[in-house]
């Protein structure tokens, strides 16, 4: 009385053939075998229950499965050649829908369109990548504490979504190699998505877009970068920006600091508001040899900053989270 | 972290008012998240002496109590003595305690900043009048005791402001510590006043205890005991010191526990909070051990060893937790037995209690990496760890142990019973730098002498230990430990002198123009192209649960799990990005859009795909769009639709692409397409591109999509290669008149209209003289019937002349005869 499996067996085969296999599960021999839990020995009865429970568990995946099949089978076969189907004239006229381009797509190609017009070549950042080229290469040795900071999330083979777009600065300053000894300088921005390990709110995504570049010559300086960067904002807002440091510890450069610029007049600034933009420096020696660099004669900066703080400033967005909704009430504010 | 401008004042001068030195602390040091006026939270405490204080009959604890405040408080009902009534409920209210009074009017701290603060006044409580009241440390809001009144020292006087004789009259800093990840000193309140002077430009001193370290203490040792690091890498200076005489009832002074509270650290007893008081000031942390409960447990010899754990070893911690350690943990033993969790936490069985005569007090540094290591495996976030995983300097750990033994014999009258023990590991060298002055110039763009260079260093203690033409080596102060090569310190004097000070100026460089990647230029225009023929372009996330893969028919072995996810959401990298398109459209079709497409340009990674050469994954660009009606009326199958669109963008490539069923393989990839009503996208050369179709019913149900749903999703470099070989030709017009022919035929509904088209197309083509467009108009099959009526039109025109009818009606003659040779089809 106890032959489940022969029972499981018997029912399984029914499914497979039931056009209506919902049904099989109501079967009378099934609420029999539920009957009989309180007739068993208590001694037995776990045992007993956890081989019903794993014949429930089968027979609903198995009818869960003839289900789909069900559903999905006895479809039309269409002409996949016709331009359209036979006896209808009309299609879904999008033509009358407001098209957009996602505000930080395209806000994305606006910077790097920026940057390619100062003389930055654009290399779009991998979103899954590995330890060293997220932290060994960029100078951060096996658990440092540095990088705690950046909450990177992990896949089961030890992959790694970059949790910056720094990731890319050994592959762009191995492949210019050749450049800088033409004589010539290593200038690039790499973008692309990032990922952190955080909860979401209004201000906080896991989720999130980063555009960052490297400039390497045998002159490098501070001062240069500086000026590249207060450049780039100056021809971002259109018009002349104040801008100011603070220090701060990346490390992968070596001076690390955060950048930041007047209040455009376009956001509505005052005098003595200031917008931290991004982090930048001068890339690390050691950052500069693992990429084969010469770190005695060649030197360089670089720097990185998000783009949805860009877009929600422009338009005073008020939640991080409409990014990555998909809510065509949102998307198409943007047409 | 948080900074107190009094507690730096103990060390260094500062001239700037609060918000002028966080802006150059924001500039030079560290960003300050937030400044706080602590003096506003205490204004108007008094201190106040009790003259008498009796039970108030018919309640069970309160107390009718007069103090004196000197006479200092205005507006307040006085007794014939001067004194104040007021009302307590504290028990260790008595006469001759001095406290801090809050006056009517002032508010409660606790409730400061609130949106209720607390404003105190005259008030009756069981008929007798109280002004204002006798504050508890909670109700100060200085630390977690609501036992009693506070009780304050003796040295300050009735009347006294209670802000000012506590230093409470202070600002406090909120310091953003994730970037001062290498600077060990900074953790401390003597290397923040270090800095902090740097940036006035004013000259600092480090305290004496600091720089000279002797012990003014036994040389000989009456409670033996030996320190062992069993491994030299484990801990680089081990040191240890013993007493007796150990009273915890003894509290420590108000003045010092008021600074530990502000900082954010609960007092305890006298002895922890001496440990706590020094990490705090140092960014030392030290550790005390119950001396005889450890002597237990270290059995016949009194060792204590410094090692490795070993794996599967388990300690209870003083939190209550039983850890199991690994060998990476490294811990304290006593003897064989785990008495710490070295740098982390120390053990439950060596606390310190009320029974504690004697104690062991720890000063070392531990293998920085090894305990962040341990910090993340057990989840260990104390202040202590925190200083710990910075590396702090072994220079450091005997100076901090030698003014704990000072401090405990001040404020508990411990005694010193033992020598300094000591065990020491491999010591962190540090070798002199040498610097280049035109190299730091080189570096800054700058233009700085070398006398200036020379100043800005000594400024923040290090030592110039040679000196020639353009070439300076220095020695960092042994607190640096981060400071190791020429760019450290080019770092150091920058950001002493200011970066701001450093002009910008535009890198020099060659006129060389810079072309745009030609892929991103590519897939511009075709989101360009979507978005204007009225498709909304949306961005998803990269990482899906593996609900939604299930959902589109997924095999989740295809997909790269992420293991440490905080969010349930985001389970498994994608495979396809239709998925995650699939399940917007439901909510978009509910909010009242009848008719939109949605597509996304994103990466996508099935594991299929295999690795780099890199050994990282291979990444797929995508292209998927998805087109969705409530209603399908009159539109036969949304297929058409989803690849009317998709030939927008292929419209105009030289070479085309077919349509043709799914093979195994591409249905495999692209799961949720229902393979009799979808077409893979096949270029010229083999390549298949793509998948055009309708969803399987199954998905469709799943996604609650609308009735008249379909899309596609491609390859984008596939994609590209076609772009990238070229658009069509022009070809230029014809300078004669054309004409248009209608035709239709009626052909087998077995007869795939691309074999009616190619025949059509076929025939004309062998009309050399005439050059020819065909449109289709229509295809009409009556319901159940087993044919299909297929018309075209058709455009005609000549480049040598203008074609006559009779010529346009031969030359269809012809054609017309060779459609139905191909296709067996009827005329209409």
């Amino acid at each position: 009385m106890h032959n489940i499996e022969e029972l499981q067996e018997r029912l399984l085969e029914q499914v497979a053939k039931s056009t209506e296999p919902r049904e099989v599960l109501k079967s009378v021999e099934l609420r029999a075998l539920y009957g009989q839990i309180g007739a068993i020995e208590p001694t037995e009865r776990a045992e007993f229950g956890k081989r019903i429970n794993t014949l429930k568990v089968k027979l609903e995946q198995s009818v869960a499965a003839r289900e789909t099949e069900l559903l999905d089978s006895d479809v039309a076969l269409i002409d996949i050649t016709a331009p359209f189907d036979a006896n209808s004239s009309s299609r879904v006229s999008l033509r009358s829908q407001p098209g957009t381009r996602h505000p930080l797509k395209s806000e994305l190609e606006r910077v790097v369109d920026i940057f390619t017009r100062m003389g930055f070549e654009a290399i779009e950042s991998r979103q899954i990548d590995d330890d060293f080229h997220m932290f060994g290469a960029l100078n951060f040795p096996e658990n440092h504490p540095a990088r705690d900071g950046y909450d990177t999330f992990r896949t089961e083979e030890g992959f790694i979504p970059p949790a910056h777009t720094s990731t890319m600065q050994t592959r762009i300053l191995a492949a210019g190699k050749e450049k800088l000894e033409r004589g010539e300088s290593i200038a690039a921005v790499s973008y692309g998505r990032v990922f952190r390990n955080e909860d979401v709110d209004a201000t906080h995504e896991h989720t999130f877009y980063q555009c960052e570049g490297v400039f390497v010559s045998e002159t490098a300086t501070l001062g240069e970068m500086l000026g590249t960067l207060r450049s780039f904002f100056e021809t971002y807002y259109g018009q002349n920006l104040k801008i100011k440091t603070q220090p701060a510890y990346f490390p992968f450069v070596e001076p690390g600091l955060e950048f930041a610029i007047e209040k455009p007049a376009e956001l509505g600034g005052r005098p003595g508001e200031w917008l931290e933009m991004l982090g930048c420096g001068m890339i690390h020696p050691n950052v500069l040899e693992t990429a084969g660099i010469d770190s005695k004669k060649y030197r360089g900066f670089a720097w990185g900053g998000g783009i949805e703080r860009l877009v929600m400033l422009k338009y005073g967005i008020e939640d991080l989270r409409h990014f990555e909704s998909g809510k065509l009430q949102f998307l198409r504010k943007f047409a | 972290m948080i900074i107190s401008l009094n507690w730096l004042k103990k060390y260094t001068k500062i001239t700037l008012d609060p918000s002028e030195l966080a802006e150059r602390v924001g500039a030079r040091i560290v960003e300050v998240e937030s400044v706080t006026d602590l003096g506003a939270k205490y204004a108007g405490i008094v201190v106040a002496e009790v003259i008498s204080a009796k039970p108030i009959e018919g309640t069970d604890h309160l107390n009718l109590v007069y103090i004196n405040d000197a006479g200092v408080t205005k507006d307040v009902k006085r007794e014939s003595d001067d004194s104040i009534q007021v009302v307590c409920g504290a028990p260790n209210v008595r006469k001759g305690i001095k406290v801090a009074w809050l006056p009517p009017g002032s508010t409660v701290p606790s409730s400061f900043g609130t949106p209720e603060p607390f404003i105190l006044g005259t008030r009756k409580l069981q008929g007798y009048v109280s002004n204002g009241m006798l504050a508890s440390a909670k109700e100060l809001d200085l630390y977690d005791d609501h036992t009693g009144i506070i009780e304050v020292d003796s040295n300050v006087q009735p009347g006294d402001d209670f802000a000012k004789s506590y230093e409470l009259d202070d600002y406090l800093f909120d310091i953003e510590n994730k970037s001062l990840t290498h600077r060990p000193d900074m953790f401390g309140m003597i290397g923040f006043a270090r800095e902090v002077a740097a940036v006035q430009g004013l000259d600092y001193v480090s305290p004496q205890w600091l720089i000279d370290d002797s012990l003014d203490g036994p040389t000989e040792t009456s409670q033996e005991l030996r320190v062992i690091i069993d491994e030299p890498s484990v801990a680089e200076r081990y040191q240890a010191m013993v007493f007796d005489n150990i009273d915890t009832t003894r509290e420590t002074p108000l003045s010092i526990k008021t600074y530990l509270a502000r900082v954010g650290v609960r007092p305890i007893n006298a002895v922890v909070d001496i440990t706590n008081y020094l990490m705090i000031a140092s960014g030392q942390p030290l550790h005390a051990f119950d001396y005889d409960k450890v002597m237990k447990l270290a059995g016949p010899s009194p060792e204590i060893h410094v090692r490795h754990a070993n794996q599967g070893e388990k300690l209870e911690l003083l939190d209550g937790r039983t850890i199991e350690m690994s060998t990476s943990d490294i811990v304290i033993a006593a003897g064989k037995t785990p008495i710490g969790l070295a740098g982390a936490m120390g053990g439950a069985d060596t606390v310190i209690d009320s029974s504690t005569k004697r104690v062991i007090v720890e000063s070392a540094t531990f293998d920085l990496y090894a305990l962040r290591a341990t910090q993340m495996r057990h989840g260990i976030f104390s202040e202590a760890i925190t200083r710990f995983t910075k590396g702090q300097p072994a220079r450091l750990t005997q100076p901090v142990l030698v003014e704990a033994a000072r401090l405990l014999g001040e404020w508990t009258n411990a005694r010193i019973v033992s020598k300094m023990f000591e065990a020491v590991g491999t010591v962190r060298s540090f070798t002199p730098i040498s610097l280049e002055v035109s190299r730091l110039n080189d570096t800054l763009g700058t233009a700085v002498s070398q006398n200036q260079i020379v100043d800005v260093l000594h400024r923040v203690e290090f030592s110039i230990i040679e000196e020639s033409e353009n070439t300076i080596v220095v020695t960092p102060p042994f607190w640096r430990t981060d400071i190791r090569i020429a760019e450290d310190v080019i770092e150091e004097f920058g950001r002493i002198e200011g970066f701001d000070s450093i002009q910008p100026v535009l890198p020099v460089r060659t006129f060389k123009a810079v072309e745009p990647q030609s892929f991103d230029v590519f897939r511009k225009s075709v989101a360009d192209l979507l978005s204007r023929d009225g498709a909304n372009e949306v961005v998803t996330y990269s990482f899906v649960h593996g609900d939604i893969l299930k959902k589109a028919g997924e095999d989740l072995t295809n997909s790269y799990k992420i293991i440490n996810s905080i969010s349930p959401d985001l389970q498994y990298y994608r495979q396809t990005l239709t998925p995650s398109l699939l399940n917007i459209v439901y909510q978009n079709s509910k909010q009242g859009f009848d008719e939109f497409a949605v597509y996304e340009l994103n990466k996508v990674h099935p594991k299929i795909l295999g690795e780099t050469h890199e050994h990282v994954p291979v990444e797929r660009d995508s292209l998927a769009l998805v087109v969705s009606a409530k209603k399908s009326d009159g539109r036969g199958n949304a297929y058409y639709d989803a690849k009317h669109i998709f030939e927008l963008l292929t419209v105009k490539y030289r070479s085309g692409v077919s349509y043709v069923p799914l093979d195994e393989n591409t249905s495999a990839s692209y799961r949720a397409f229902e393979p009799r009503q979808s077409a893979q996208i096949v270029s010229g050369d083999g390549t298949i591109i793509g998948v055009v179709g309708a969803y399987r019913r199954s998905v469709a149900a799943s996604f609650k999509l609308p009735d008249h749903t379909a899309g596609f999703e491609v390859d984008m470099r596939a994609l590209y290669k076609l772009y990238s070989e070229g658009i069509q030709p022009y070809v230029p017009l014809s300078k004669y008149p054309s004409t248009q022919r209608d035709i239709s035929l009626r052909v087998d509904t077995t007869i795939l209209y691309r074999t009616v088209y190619e025949a059509l197309s076929d025939a004309l083509a062998v009309e050399k003289e005439l050059v020819t467009t065909v449109t289709p108009l229509d295809i009409y099959s009556v319901q159940g019937s087993s044919t299909k009526n297929i018309t075209f039109r058709i455009d005609i025109v000549s480049y040598t002349q203008t074609l006559t009818g009779n010529e346009v009606g031969d030359a269809m003659a012809r054609v017309i005869k060779g459609v139905v040779a191909k296709t067996g089809a009827e005329i209409l």
